[in-house]
């Protein structure tokens, strides 16, 4: 991947329509129809930019505005409030105590503190296409800092259950991160660089479960007992939700080329119809079946998060803080493990294009699963640890792996199908941990036997994805003349007005940067001919 | 660098797992004599004491239809305040084990004395730190090695009678109830402000 690489066909044609609404720069200074170097307008920016003006380079040590600057900000704030949300899991052998809590409870707020982001992760798409990431992010973090602050009125389970739900409901910044890193980064590196945004912010349930004790303890130090202690401890994620949020909103811009807003008011992004892009994301299957894949690899994750730490609390009777250690090393391993997946996934895709990023799914989540099953089975401590660790990389890997392909299902869309399949993820851990891990039916260690066989089986429809231009895990790409161009697929979700009046042109360009999704042989085959060869002049 | 992370994270883990070496005994609850007599009696009856204010008055002394020699062994009393049936429902952190390392239905140690000839009393204030539950208090006598070889406890063997409740402080105070408001109220605050705040800067560019 060379900087200078202007393998996306089509460049050529840059100007010759006349109709260039994305550039700023182009008609403010008057360089406006004639044939603009793709690099020209794009001399402002620190990176190498695309034509859409996302990064073509990850430089993860880099807080250059305004791409690099999107990626750490929106990485943070969902590492926040993954901190927030899972700040009771490692208090709970406190909290059940002051609370007099039952294992029904307990489970019952665990299921209610992901189910919130269910719905405000499918809010959250609509309001990033629509308003944008930077406030869809603020919104997020700091709409939410008051329900962590009220774990200090909690006194009973139906309360404790009503804060953890409300808490939950910042688990949207995971779409708006997502959305921000996918209109910032091109779609080669997409899988990469939304896997590290996504790892790094789900550290944060790793990172939750060491912080929350050392904070207790601290607090205890200075005289409290424990049972304000661990009210006290949860102002700490309060805290960081708010600075998070006044960088965000002083720091971050929504898009390459500017805020949302500004962009739009000036006429150069237009404002898109909130009932064309639910239509366009509820109709796709594909959008479906990602809901679910995500369900039992997130959603794990997530059950894994609230369950994990009690587990070895309980049954292999070691200390608060030694437990937390142990949970903490299952989401730390986000760390690396969820970008890996993501840049799997786009190795995947250089050599086998989009089947490439299918298969590498498939495998990823079914082996994780699979060690899923080792976890509840393990009676040593050593082996249950051994299990823990490979299990999470294979399931926070599928993770990565998932948002390599999620930003090719639509265009329009973008942003809500983030949030459909971010809103999955919670539904999934719902659900898993309202049959597995609420009731005294089964053990924990049984619990965790059984998600992973239902993980095995719900993670097999990635089998039904099907692209037109691209082929499936089994089936080769349409042979179809027309079904078989990027284009038609992205741009079947604009109706013909809407084509006329040029509204689509964003995704048309999209679908010409990605054809590299047809991977390394169709690449190969498709050798442009000479007229469009030279791409920096016409 | 998946193995360098597991190794490091198993490193960390093993020096801090307390070893489990050491116990060739395994004390079991089925084998220990219930030669103690414990009685427990809270100030106050029939209503629920509060934790860090009531007082309950337990005495234990060696049971009068206990053999001899039966007191031999023991060296010290340790009285612990043991969770009734009810308040172990749903609960499987509180679960009754046979196997006393492992039993945890006892939590909350009150006293641990030498063991005397003659009954032995206490005054104890219900401590602060008590979670909410039903109680019934538990002596063990311990021989040289701390291990457990008899028992007596308040109640019956069905742990049913002369039981007492206690009510756990809540931790919330009035000063951390305020703050939170105030920090609440920052939040909500500060985002209006930044909202109406780039409206005008947009309504001024746009006016432009």
């Amino acid at each position: 991947m060379t900087p200078n690489e202007d393998g996306s066909i089509g460049t050529s044609l840059h100007g010759v329509t006349a109709r260039e609404q994305v550039f700023s720069l182009s008609v403010e200074d008057g360089l406006s129809s004639q044939a603009i170097r793709s690099d020209d307008p794009t001399a402002k920016f620190a990176i190498p930019v695309d034509s859409e003006h996302r990064a073509k380079v990850f430089k993860p040590l880099s807080f250059a505005k305004p791409h690099m600057r999107a990626f750490h900000l929106g990485w943070i704030s969902f590492f926040t409030c993954f901190i927030s949300t899972f700040a009771a899991a490692p208090l709970v052998p406190v909290i059940r105590d002051n609370l007099d809590l039952t294992k029904t409870d307990i489970g019952n707020a665990g299921v209610a503190s992901v189910s919130g982001a269910i719905f405000s992760r499918l809010a959250m798409g609509a309001v990033c296409d629509l308003l944008g990431a930077r406030y869809g992010t603020a919104f997020s973090l700091m709409l939410s800092a008051p329900a962590v602050f009220s774990m200090s009125f909690v006194s009973d389970a139906g309360s404790y259950l009503a804060v953890r739900f409300m808490i939950g409901f910042c688990l949207a910044t995971f779409v708006s991160c997502q959305y921000w890193t996918s209109v910032m980064f091109t779609g080669k590196i997409i899988g990469l660089v939304n896997g590290c945004a996504g790892g790094w912010g789900d550290m944060g349930g790793g990172v939750t479960q060491l912080l929350m004790p050392m904070v207790y303890h601290v607090i205890k130090l200075t005289g409290a007992t424990p049972f304000t202690a661990w009210r006290f401890a949860f102002f700490i994620p309060g805290f960081l939700q708010i600075i998070i949020g006044i960088l965000v909103l002083t720091l971050g811009q929504d898009l390459p080329d500017g805020n949302l807003s500004t962009l739009q008011k000036s006429g150069q992004v237009s404002k898109d119809k909130f009932s064309k892009v639910f239509w366009f994301a509820v109709k796709n299957y594909r959008t479906w079946i990602l809901f679910v894949l995500y369900g039992f690899s997130m959603g794990v994750e997530l059950t894994i998060n609230n369950v994990i730490s009690g587990y070895f609390y309980d049954r292999f009777h070691l200390t608060l803080h030694t437990a937390g250690i142990i949970a903490a090393s299952f989401g730390m391993a986000n760390f690396f493990a969820r970008p890996f997946g993501g840049y799997a996934s786009d190795v995947a895709a250089r050599l086998f294009g989009m089947r490439g990023r299918l298969w590498t799914l498939w495998i990823l989540q079914t082996v994780g699963a699979l060690f899923c099953i080792w976890l509840g089975r393990a009676s040593s401590l050593p082996i249950a640890i051994l299990a823990m660790m490979l299990f999470s990389i294979g399931t926070q890997a599928a993770c990565g792996a998932l948002f390599g392909v999620a930003p090719f299902v639509s265009r329009r869309s973008l942003g809500l199908i983030s949030g459909l399949t971010g809103a999955g993820g919670n539904f999934g851990s719902g659900v898993t941990q309202l049959l597995f891990f609420s009731s005294s039916r089964f053990s924990t260690a049984e619990g965790l036997s059984l998600m992973g066989v239902m993980a095995v089986v719900c993670t097999l429809p990635v089998a039904l994805i099907h692209f037109p231009q691209w082929g499936s895990m089994f089936l080769r790409p349409s042979q179809h003349e027309e079904r078989s161009k990027e284009e038609h697929y992205y741009g079947g979700e604009w109706t013909k007005e809407e084509k006329s009046l040029g509204l689509h042109e964003g995704s048309i360009k999209f679908a010409k940067n990605s054809q590299s999704e047809r991977g390394r042989k169709a690449m190969l085959a498709d050798i442009p001919t000479p007229g469009t060869g030279t791409p920096t002049h016409v | 660098m998946a193995v360098q992370t597991f190794l490091f994270a198993s490193l960390i883990i093993f020096s801090s797992i307390e070893s489990n070496h050491g116990a060739t005994e395994v004390s079991l609850f089925a084998n220990l004599e219930n030669s103690l007599e414990v009685t427990a009696k809270p100030t106050r009856v029939g209503v629920v004491l509060e934790a860090g204010k009531d007082m309950v008055r337990i005495t234990w002394m060696l049971k009068s239809s206990a053999k001899v020699n039966d007191d031999a062994a023991f060296k010290t009393v340790e009285v612990k305040l043991c969770y009734a049936p009810i308040s172990q429902v749903d609960r499987p952190w509180r679960k009754t084990h046979n196997e006393l390392s492992r039993d945890r239905s006892c939590p909350h140690k009150i006293v641990s004395k030498p063991y005397d000839k003659i009954p032995q009393s206490l005054n104890w204030t219900i401590d602060r730190e008590t979670p909410t539950g039903t109680y019934f208090i538990r002596a063990y006598g311990t021989d040289v090695n701390g291990y457990e070889v008899a028992y007596g406890q308040s109640s019956d063997a069905e742990k049913t009678t002369n039981l007492f409740s206690v009510e756990g402080i809540s931790g919330r105070h009035t000063s951390l109830d305020i703050a939170s408001i105030c920090f609440s109220v920052f939040s909500f605050g500060s985002l209006l402000v930044f909202l109406v705040k780039e409206k005008r800067k947009a309504k001024l560019q746009q006016r432009k």
